[in-house]
């Protein structure tokens, strides 16, 4: 399996679709429309960069995502932002005892699930806000290892978390009751499938057949693995700013991948390459 | 209406003593003045070593640090920062992270030349998890010589940068013509807060 660049989307700059200082998080909503948040901003695009819209965040906001109604959630510290369908805004969501730093988000019809980077943890609560338990603390480290500063996952229909552990080098999956019900991957610099540096993969999403794209670090880089940790696609660091990390990834219905060069401060789009039909030819 | 008294003898000799001593301290201060260096004392800059600056990445270490200074061990050595520290359980500044991976899932080989960072572990292990855990680096300073490669190993975005180098001021004999000021190719070296402001501008 393949993968190329096919454009990127937004970029730096201080014209309405650009970001000055950071572009922090990306979301794909239903429509395809792609949500991303930086210099206290979300801002909309059509899938060819166009803007559609954009509207203030009261606070820089670290992660986006959208929830099924189309309402997009914004995580910052302290506060999840709300913003209806047209960006009006919401009440917000607070707690100050379960949200340090929410780092991503992610719903399902009878719960909503968020990363406090602070706490090293996932968050589960009900439609209603209340809090049900929490993921990934029941270690002896009292939670998930990510020197990096940012915690990661995507819940699949199923109900079962796909989240990084950067410091142990791999992907956890977990109930939502936090039993570890899965894992893969190892350390290593030599082999491609495996995640070098202090802390890999930062970033984390899902296809809809069930493939795992990540985001590495040092240097930038994008694989695809199948459920069973078996590498698939591997996209390298001349893609990427050298300098890039905590690089927020989103999947499209049609499987293009947008990852975000958090230096150059645009989105890159990601196609899969068509495989070649050798006996078409013959 | 009393008479002004004329001063004695003693009183001359008084006051003539403690201009002497006056003057003595402002000349004692004067020479101190006089031979002193120039303001401040050397430091890196870290926006300009090549071994701490962010954003030089991919490039060799520098160890002009190491081997230029005038003492047997440079006066420059490595400084982890616990507060910026990842504890992280494979440090890029303390593991060679190119070297093989060993059955532990370690890498085989250490960063340091000299041996002088240790490793130990806080808390429990978990015996089904060993890499679940985390680990407090610790740089031994009579051992350091400021070569630089754990700084450049820990550097972001590979790591944290919680390790910098730092000119110690009190093994640094602060000479007017530092050796390494003279042989480091990023004018990294200076001498006050006033040029390390300036540099960092």
């Amino acid at each position: 399996m393949k993968y190329r660049k096919i454009r990127v989307l937004s970029g730096k700059g201080s014209s309405p679709g650009r970001f000055s200082e950071t572009l922090r998080g990306i979301a794909v909503d239903r429509a395809g429309l792609i949500h991303a948040v930086g210099d206290c901003e979300v801002k909309v695009f059509d899938v060819k960069g166009k803007l559609q819209r954009r509207y203030r965040t009261t606070r820089p906001g670290v992660c986006i995502a959208v929830d099924r109604d189309g309402t997009t959630h914004v995580g910052q510290a302290g506060q999840v932002e709300k913003f209806d369908c047209s960006g009006k805004k919401l009440p917000p969501w607070r707690d100050a005892d379960r949200m340090g730093l929410v780092t991503a988000m992610g719903f399902l019809p009878e719960s909503i699930l968020l990363a406090d980077a602070q706490d090293r943890c996932i968050r589960r609560f009900d439609r209603k806000m209340v809090w049900l338990n929490d993921i990934g603390k029941d270690n002896n480290t009292r939670g998930f290892l990510i020197p990096n500063g940012h915690l990661d996952f995507q819940v699949d229909p199923e109900g079962i978390i796909h989240a990084t552990n950067p410091a142990k080098f791999r992907v956890e999956k977990y109930t939502l009751e936090g039993k570890m019900v899965g894992r893969f991957g190892h350390f290593g610099v030599h082999r491609p499938e495996n995640f070098p540096g202090c802390c890999n993969p930062t970033n984390i999403a899902l296809t809809r057949e069930g493939n795992i794209v990540v985001t590495e670090k040092a240097g930038p880089r994008m694989k695809v693995f199948d459920p069973d940790g078996k590498m698939l696609a591997l996209v390298g660091s001349d893609a990427f700013d050298a300098g890039c990390k905590n690089m927020d990834v989103a999947v499209d219905a049609q499987g293009r991948i947008f990852v975000v060069d958090t230096v150059r401060l645009h989105i890159c789009v990601f196609a899969r390459e068509k495989p070649e039909k050798t006996e078409d030819r013959k | 209406m009393t008479r002004h008294q004329e001063p004695t003898r003693r009183d001359v000799l008084k006051i003539a003593a403690r201009s002497a001593g006056f003057v003595a301290l402002g000349g004692v201060g004067a020479t101190l003045a006089f031979n002193r260096g120039p303001d401040g004392k050397w430091q890196i800059c870290p926006s300009k070593c090549i071994d701490i600056r962010l954003g030089a990445t991919g490039v060799e270490v520098c160890d002009l640090c190491a081997v230029s200074c005038v003492l047997p061990l440079s006066a420059v050595r490595a400084v982890n920062d616990f507060s910026k520290c990842g504890r992280c359980c494979i440090c890029p500044g303390y593991f060679d992270i190119t070297s093989q991976v060993g059955p532990d899932g370690l890498p085989s080989r250490k960063l340091c030349p000299r041996d002088a960072i240790t490793r130990k572990a806080i808390g429990e292990i978990d015996p089904d998890d060993p890499l679940n855990n985390f680990y407090e680096y610790t740089i031994d300073e009579a051992r350091c010589n400021g070569c630089g490669k754990c700084v450049m190993g820990c550097k972001e975005p590979a790591g944290l940068g919680s390790i910098r180098l730092e000119v110690r001021s009190d093994l640094c004999l602060d000479c007017n013509r530092c050796s390494i000021a003279i042989a480091c190719p990023h004018d990294a070296m200076v001498r006050d807060v006033a040029d390390l402001t300036k540099a960092e501008a």
